[in-house]
């Protein structure tokens, strides 16, 4: 109820403070252009997580002289180059990814430059719903890149085989809904769940833990999910639950998160995704190469404990490591990326040569606006909605700098419970006491 | 005259000729090593001096200052439990790894020295599996053992051996540990197939015919002059397959992701250094996979490695 209210007072004042941002944005980005002409010829090296867009890079080129060699580097891939390169204190890029799971981290280890001087917090504040998670401290470490969130995805026609009307509002009915699916379908598994111990399984329990009212972790990042009544323990015990009841395949156990969602929901052999990636039904269902589902999936607003739930948020940003070599032509790409218009034909609006192959969302809402305008894209007003009105971050003070061992002991205790080795109970103990040990 | 007042001077310059001729023919050999010396130094020497220094270095990109700190590193890593079972199973992949490749190898490199058609189709398929990256070996294989529509669970269906789809990874940790392992050892086996076949082609015929006009049987023949003649052969598939053993990790990765079912130190070691970011800790156990890499190998040559003469 309290964040509700936030919302609405957030909502309000992002009118008036959008206005000034656009202003703002736009003699940035004209500023931009004008000292693009002294940069003219510079090449920057730009390591991002996902694939070149090529058309769009060849204008970017065209209006700044700038050259831009995209390295499209697998995530998982990515986060070691850009350790291992700082370590090294040695060059890598002059943009690359700055994940929402690695802000607490960047703002210990100092390996990203604070963006505050270029980009003024208000504005970033404004424009961007998913801004909060790239800040720490005050610091802006990255920008948003992208409006990922975790949504519920449904395909609509075992939804209607199994008889039931409406979309679920409710977790109880979500989970009735389900076993109708199951008894009335050829989908006899329908949730898709991906229990291998990876970063997928630990992002599903947040939010799981958001919909049944609450997160995992305070602002001092003690944990909330140790009393049987809380809703982390609630959200845990409810997915072993939906594993051993035979509601999620068997084979999910060692199913990481796109593997999931490209073998079992795309292939019709799943029918929801509770904690699914904004833009998989552009991206993945509704591509007839891939998917046997085609038209039939759709988000729908997340079932909660007491109505519909929280959406987390799970943005990718881009940031300077320390050791860029052209930080003034890597801030002319960085604008330039996170124009409206350009974020809005990344996902979509101006047809696919314009593209970022598996972008989810645009990470601010100018470019939010200009997609759904363009009716090209389709989910995207409901994603809209969502983002502006159940959109949450994680971790509510942002994530902490040891999150990669908060979430390797979240992944691999669920993945033991759910593999039968230990019980819930278990699982939420070995997470509490990894967080204690790790000063939570 | 003159030639021959010539005569000892040229005597002189013909000895110089053939001294710089000498120096550069002993120069020669190292000059065309210099290459492979300045590659390997820099490539594996260096790194690994640098290692062992930094194992013993505390270095903590989320704790810093980076500074000595002796055998603390290592102490970490043994008061670790998730690195104490991850060097349990990384025992049991080296026994199923060593085990199973060399087996296997041999019995391969029996059968493949026999003549038959289409020797050497079968010669060049058999490298395959050593050709494929172990990543792309680990998506293969997910599929062979996918409980809902793998090769696996349908084959053994139809032969009756199971009557339900069994989920073959993630349950127990030692059948993991094993099918994990199968993946490197299709991918190793061929190599160690090929090592004793060489071993096997080396063996002069005469011995088994001299083995044949004694009375000798197919199996005495290869108790007593194959086996202890392929020795050399076997002990570089042993290392090999130790080697690869030890530092499993792109199978586990695909196959097992974090869990701690089937991780392995390589594993580990990776999310360590690259999760945790604490570098000191991963260089120790990097330092402690080197050196029980070097150490059992050595083991495994001094046993194995025998020249037998007959």
């Amino acid at each position: 109820m309290r964040r509700k209210r936030r919302f609405g007072i957030a909502t309000t004042l992002t009118g008036a403070l959008a206005i000034s941002a656009a202003v703002a944005s736009s003699a940035s980005a004209h500023k931009a252009t004008a000292a693009s002409s002294s940069l003219k010829g510079t090449t920057i090296n730009v390591a991002i997580a996902y694939p070149a867009p090529k058309a769009d890079l060849a204008q970017f080129t065209k209006q700044t002289g700038i050259k831009v060699n995209w390295n499209y580097v697998q995530w998982d891939s990515l986060q070691t180059k850009i350790a291992a390169a700082a370590q090294a204190h040695s060059y890598f890029a002059d943009v690359t990814d700055v994940d929402w799971s690695k802000v607490g981290e960047y703002y210990a280890t100092k390996w990203f430059q604070p963006l505050n001087k270029y980009f003024p917090l208000a504005s970033v504040r404004a424009q961007y719903p998913q801004a909060p998670a790239f800040i720490r401290k005050g610091q802006l470490l990255g920008m948003p890149m992208d409006g990922s969130l975790l949504v519920t995805t449904m395909n609509e026609k075992y939804l209607h085989a199994a008889g039931v009307k409406r979309n679920p509002t409710t977790l109880t009915q979500y989970e009735a809904d389900l076993k109708a699916i199951a008894a009335k379908t050829s989908a006899k598994n329908p949730l898709d769940i991906p229990f291998a111990a990876a970063e997928g399984l630990s992002t599903y329990w947040y939010e799981m833990t958001a919909a049944f009212g609450g997160n995992v972790l305070s602002a001092n990042y003690k944990p909330l999910f140790t009393s049987p009544s809380s809703p982390g323990y609630k959200a845990m015990a409810w997915m072993i639950n939906a594993y051993k009841t035979g509601l999620v395949p068997k084979a999910n156990l060692n199913m990481q998160d796109y593997q999931a969602l490209e073998t079992d929901q795309a292939h019709g052999v799943t029918a929801s995704v509770f904690s699914d990636y904004s833009g998989d039904v552009g991206t993945i269902y509704n591509v007839p190469s891939q998917s046997k589902v085609v038209g039939q999936v759709s988000y729908i607003p997340t079932p909660g404990a007491k109505g519909v739930g929280a959406n987390l948020g799970n943005p990718d940003g881009i940031g300077i490591p320390t050791t860029a070599k052209h930080v003034a032509a890597a801030l002319v790409f960085m604008k330039w990326m996170e124009q409206p218009a350009n974020q809005a034909a990344f996902a979509g609006a101006k047809g696919s040569k314009y593209v970022i192959p598996t972008f989810p969302l645009p990470s601010n809402r100018g470019g939010l606006a200009d997609l759904v305008k363009s009716h090209k894209v389709p989910g995207a007003a409901t994603l809209q909605a969502l983002l502006e009105h159940h959109a949450k971050p994680i971790f509510p003070a942002g994530a902490p700098p040891w999150y990669a061992q908060f979430s390797n002991a979240v992944y691999t205790n669920i993945h033991q419970a759910a593999s039968g080795s230990e019980s819930v109970g278990a699982a939420i103990s070995a997470i509490a006491q990894q967080v204690k040990s790790l000063g939570g | 005259m003159s030639a021959l007042s010539r005569l000892p001077g040229r005597t002189n310059q013909n000895r110089s000729q053939t001294i710089r001729r000498g120096a550069a023919e002993t120069a020669l050999p190292y000059a065309m090593v210099a290459p492979l010396l300045v590659f390997i130094g820099a490539l594996a020497l260096y790194p690994t001096i640098k290692t062992a220094y930094a194992a013993f270095v505390h270095d903590n990109a989320l704790v810093p200052p980076t500074h000595f700190a002796g055998f603390s590193n290592f102490q970490d890593v043994f008061n670790n439990a998730q690195v104490r079972a991850s060097l349990l199973n990384t025992g049991i992949y080296v026994v199923f790894g060593v085990v199973l490749s060399v087996g296997l190898g041999i019995l391969f490199g029996l059968l493949l020295q026999r003549r038959f058609r289409g020797r050497g189709i079968v010669l060049a398929l058999m490298v395959l599996p050593w050709a494929l990256p172990g990543v792309v070996e680990g998506v293969i294989w997910s599929w062979i053992y996918d409980p809902t529509f793998g090769v696996l669970n349908a084959t053994l269906k139809t032969a009756g051996v199971i009557h339900n789809y069994q989920l073959w990874l993630g349950t127990h940790q030692l059948e993991t540990i094993f099918f994990i392992s199968l993946v490197q050892v299709w991918q190793i086996t061929p190599l160690a197939a090929i090592l004793v076949l060489a071993s096997l082609q080396s063996i002069p015929s005469e011995l088994y015919e001299a083995a044949d006009v004694d009375g000798a049987n197919g199996w005495h023949a290869i108790k007593r002059i194959t086996l202890p003649l392929i020795r050399p052969g076997i002990a570089i598939a042993v290392v090999e397959g130790l080697v690869m053993s030890l530092n499993i990790f792109d199978q586990v990765y695909v196959l097992n992701a974090g869990a701690s079912t089937g991780s392995s130190l390589m594993s580990e070691t990776y999310q360590i250094t690259f999760g945790n970011l604490n570098f000191g800790d991963g260089y120790a156990l990097s330092l402690m996979a080197t050196v029980t890499t070097i150490a059992l190998s050595l083991l495994a040559v001094k046993i194995i490695y025998r020249k037998v003469e007959y």
